[in-house]
Parts: C-alpha cells; sequence; structure tokens
C-alpha cells in the first residue's frame, strides 16, 4: 500500500511516519478494516429478517384465531428468554445437521451407513462445508430469529396503540377489514413501533460482535488478535500488549454507528409522523 | 417452501461435490513460528503452513489452509469441515480416542515455563500460584492436574492472550511447548525467562485426521516418511526454529 505514496511525499513525512503508515495498511490490517463488512451486512440482514420474523409474530399473537395466536405468544415470549448466544450457537448447527440428515436419505447408501453406525454425517457423501458468507446468512437469520421477537413485541404494542376511533372511522367509510390494516393500522402503526425498534436495532448492531463464534474473523476478533502481544520475530514486528488501542477503535467505531443510526431513525420518525395527529410528533 | 428447501439441497449437493478434490487442512493462526497470520499480506503463514505445501505436492493432493479457533479444531474436524489438522497439535492418547494421527512431523519437544525476568518458583513445593495455559493443551491437562490443587490455572483461548496477563503480571508462569516459548523469550528482549524443569508431555506433532480416514492418512504418511528420509523436513524446522538444539533431527533414523 505505501508504495502508492510519492517519493517527495514519503521524504515529507519522515521515515517514523511512513513506517506506522506501512504497519497499519498492511496485510493484516488490510484484512481487518475489510471485515467491518460482515459486522455492517450482518446488523442489515440480521435487522430486515427480524422485522419480517417481528411482523409475522405480530400478526400470529394479535389475531383472534386462538391457534394462531398461540404459537405467536409462545415465539415472542419463549425466543425472548433465551441468551442470543446460545441461539446463535444452536441454529446454525441444527440447521447445518438437519440438512445433512436430508442429505444422507437421499445419497448415503446403506453399507456406507451401516459403516460409519453411531457417527455424524451418516457417509462421508453426506457431509456439508459451510463457507463463510452461509454462515454469515446463517447468522443472520439467527439474529433475525431472536431480534424479530423483541421486535414482534415492539410491533404487537403499537398495533394496540393505534387509537381505534381512526379503524372505526376508516371501517365507517365503508373500507374491508384487509383494506383498514394496510391502508390504516399499518401506517399509522410506525409512528408508535419507531422508537421500540431502534432500540432494538441497537441491539443488533451489538449482536453482531458475536460473529466470531461462528467461525466467521470479524472485527472484534481480529482487534483482539492484532492487539496480543506478540514477541515472535517470524510473526512480523514485535510489540507488546496493544489490545486496548484496537479496542478504542472499535469503541470509536460503535458509537459512530449508534450515531449514524439515530440520525437514520430521527429521519425515519419525521417521515412517518407526517400528518398523524400525534403531540409533539406532527412539527 | 418445499421447493425452496429442495433446491437448497441440490445447490448444496452440488457445492459438495466440486469441494471434494480439495484437501483442507485446519490451523490456529496464532501460534508462531508454527503457524501465524502473516504481517505483510494478512494470510496463514509458519511451519506447518510450508510443511503442508509441501506434504500435498508430495502426495499429490490439491490443499487450502483455513483457520479455526483451537477451542473448536477437533469438534470442526470431527464435522467434517476440513480434513486436517496442522496446529501444533501433540499427538496424546486421549486425543486419539476422537480422532486419528499421522506419524510426528515435529520431536517430541518438552514443555517450558516461561516467567518475568527474576522471578522465582520453587517447583517442588509451589503453591498460591496463578498458572497461566492455553485450554485444550495437553500442558493444561498437565497443570491442572499436578499443580491445579494448591495453585490457580488460567486458561486462554489463544497463547497470545496468556502471553498479555503473563506480560501484565496476571499470571506468574506460562507453560507451553519448548518451540514456541524460546521463539517468544527471542524476541522479548530479555524482558521473558525460561526457569524450572524441562515437562516431558506428549508424542511429537503430527497431523490430525477424521477417524478411519486412512486413504489421506496413508498418503500423508508416505509423505512425511520421504521428507524425513531425505532430510528436507529437518531443514524445514531448522529453518523455523532456529532455536533448536543442533544434530540431525528425523534424517539418518
Amino acid at each position: 500500500m505505501l508504495d502508492l505514496l510519492p517519493e517527495p511525499l514519503k521524504a515529507w513525512l519522515g521515515p517514523d511516519v511512513t513506517f506506522w503508515l506501512g504497519y497499519f495498511t498492511n496485510g493484516k490490517h488490510i484484512a481487518f478494516f475489510v471485515s467491518v463488512h460482515y459486522t455492517v451486512l450482518a446488523a442489515l440482514l440480521g435487522a430486515a429478517c427480524a422485522l419480517v420474523f417481528g411482523l409475522m409474530g405480530a400478526a400470529l399473537w394479535t389475531s383472534r384465531n386462538p391457534w394462531l395466536r398461540w404459537p405467536g405468544a409462545v415465539y415472542v415470549n419463549m425466543v425472548r428468554g433465551v441468551p442470543d448466544v446460545l441461539f446463535f450457537l444452536f441454529f446454525p448447527l441444527a440447521f447445518e445437521q438437519a440438512m445433512e440428515w436430508m442429505r444422507a436419505s437421499a445419497v448415503c447408501t446403506p453399507e456406507a451407513a451401516a459403516e460409519r453406525a453411531g457417527q455424524w454425517p451418516p457417509c462421508p457423501d453426506a457431509n456439508i462445508f459451510f463457507s463463510t458468507y452461509e454462515y454469515l446468512a446463517l447468522a443472520c437469520v439467527s439474529l433475525g430469529i431472536v431480534y424479530g421477537a423483541f421486535a414482534a413485541n415492539v410491533i404487537a404494542g403499537a398495533m394496540r396503540s393505534v387509537p381505534r376511533g381512526q379503524l372505526e372511522a376508516a371501517r365507517a367509510f365503508g373500507l374491508s377489514a384487509r383494506q383498514v390494516l394496510w391502508r390504516v393500522h399499518l401506517p399509522q402503526m410506525w409512528i408508535y413501533a419507531l422508537p421500540g425498534l431502534s432500540n432494538v436495532w441497537m441491539l443488533i448492531i451489538k449482536a453482531t460482535s458475536l460473529l466470531s463464534l461462528l467461525q466467521i474473523a470479524d472485527i472484534v476478533q481480529l482487534a483482539n488478535r492484532l492487539g496480543a502481544p506478540n514477541f515472535s520475530r517470524s510473526a512480523g514486528l514485535v510489540h507488546g500488549d496493544w489490545r486496548w488501542g484496537y479496542y478504542l477503535v472499535l469503541l470509536v467505531f460503535y458509537i459512530g454507528l449508534t450515531f449514524v443510526s439515530e440520525r437514520v431513525f430521527a429521519a425515519l420518525t419525521r417521515r412517518a409522523s407526517r400528518g398523524m395527529a400525534i403531540e409533539g410528533a406532527a412539527r | 417452501m418445499k421447493k425452496l428447501m429442495i433446491a437448497a439441497t441440490a445447490l448444496l449437493m452440488l457445492g459438495g461435490l466440486a469441494q471434494a478434490a480439495t484437501v483442507r487442512v485446519a490451523t490456529e493462526g496464532a501460534y508462531p513460528p508454527w503457524n501465524y497470520i502473516d504481517d505483510a499480506t494478512g494470510k496463514p503463514a509458519g511451519f506447518e503452513i510450508d510443511l503442508a505445501a509441501e506434504l500435498c505436492k508430495r502426495a499429490g493432493v490439491e490443499c487450502e489452509v483455513v483457520t479455526n479457533a483451537w477451542d473448536s479444531i477437533i469438534p470442526n474436524l470431527v464435522a467434517g469441515n476440513y480434513d486436517a489438522i496442522m496446529a501444533g497439535m501433540s499427538i496424546t492418547d486421549e486425543r486419539k480416542q476422537t480422532i486419528d494421527f499421522t506419524q510426528n512431523y515435529y520431536p517430541p519437544d518438552p514443555s517450558v515455563y516461561m516467567v518475568r525476568k527474576g522471578t522465582a518458583l520453587d517447583f517442588a513445593a509451589i503453591s498460591g500460584k496463578n498458572i497461566g495455559v492455553q485450554g485444550g493443551t495437553i500442558q493444561a491437562g498437565y497443570v491442572k492436574e499436578n499443580f491445579g490443587a494448591a495453585n490457580t490455572v488460567k486458561e486462554y483461548d489463544t497463547a497470545d492472550n496468556a502471553l498479555a496477563d503473563l506480560n501484565a503480571g496476571n499470571v506468574d508462569a506460562i507453560l507451553a511447548d519448548g518451540g514456541y516459548v524460546r521463539d517468544i523469550i527471542a524476541g522479548s528482549n530479555g524482558a521473558l525467562e525460561i526457569i524450572g524443569p524441562d515437562v516431558k508431555i506428549g508424542g511429537g506433532v503430527g497431523v490430525g485426521l477424521r477417524k478411519g480416514d486412512a486413504e489421506l492418512g496413508g498418503k500423508l504418511n508416505a509423505a512425511i516418511d520421504a521428507m524425513k528420509k531425505d532430510g528436507s523436513l529437518d531443514a524445514l524446522i531448522i529453518k523455523w526454529f532456529p532455536d533448536m538444539a543442533p544434530g540431525p533431527i528425523f534424517a539418518g533414523n
């Protein structure tokens, strides 16, 4: 990377500055900077999944049909009580083994399966290897399931907060139940849901630091690795414990992400409150 | 939904077929000079990465090095996420119950204690001390069994983190492989030193394989044999472990 700088600029900067510029742009650090995309992707896709699960969970939970209401209630109340770390470990493993089980029933011959009795996978051909991005997709779905339960709770609450008069007025104008839901109830729900959803989004951002559990080399794991003291001559620059410096960079990164998110949610709130008869919102 | 599942399964099957040709070798990437992440390239490098390239060439297989955290490196081999482990892993009877090993490619190397310069420890009657080890290693098992009752054993996920705590004064000593400790001490500029007795544990370092993977095991064993005979393994060991005692290691045996 340093080779890109013109010679006179290097001479002006001096050997010390060019050395550190070179060190902080070497392959190891480039990998660290690039790994930010795992965190951002996981947060965005995880939030999208959480919103989908949240809407479905809320729709089930607020349904009048008990056969739908009960699964919704179980989802919202049970999943919220499970630590996200546990779900993060459980879901990808269970998914992988379920896929292997399905594949085993298709590709394993009885002889091959008998030979490996009691072992997993049932035969070598049934084995599945997930790449980093497939694990990332599973991580997003895991985040979606866990935080979807929180989102469902927020959305169900917001649905109940829409003034009944609005819905009754819509029915009185001759709108069908479905039209009331899509044209009046859901659009008006957002203004009540947004503060709660912004909370869930912040939780999702923080939960992305769990990515390293799925062998994804994310910023948290790499910061830990790059900052760890190195006394080995073969492994590059010999230095002491620099982890606090790298953690500080992460701290600033996450605060920056939070700051940007707050701006975005403020803009969304302004948009959602257009024409709404809510105190303080219709500015 | 059902169609989607079938499509997904079909895709995964195709993926699995395409991957079948390459042998995936897992390493930790945090145990210099065996394996570490290179500063300049950001990719795994070290003794075992060089050795893996040479062994695969001789065995006539295509290889790819992947990194995996130490604490899950055996479970993920068994689950089939990769085909071999080369991560400074000593051959022990306990591990042999779960996985197979090739013959050793690094000789039995006594473990040693690393301390901050000037620390005095009486190993005959050591008590009330903090001893650091990497979790799930032969050293962790040894220290817990012998010193666990009277001392505190701190287990770390990586050797780096154990070293950080030794530096910070949170542990009194670290027990680790001689080859690793000597490399660290040489680079520490006199801040760390070796004390106490050598601890003779482990049967050398070998390639970890899934149980019953005789085909790959046979190929790798033949390649290691050839490298031992022609002296190229000795040369590679001396290149990466210059602090090793001089003399023939495997050649001529």
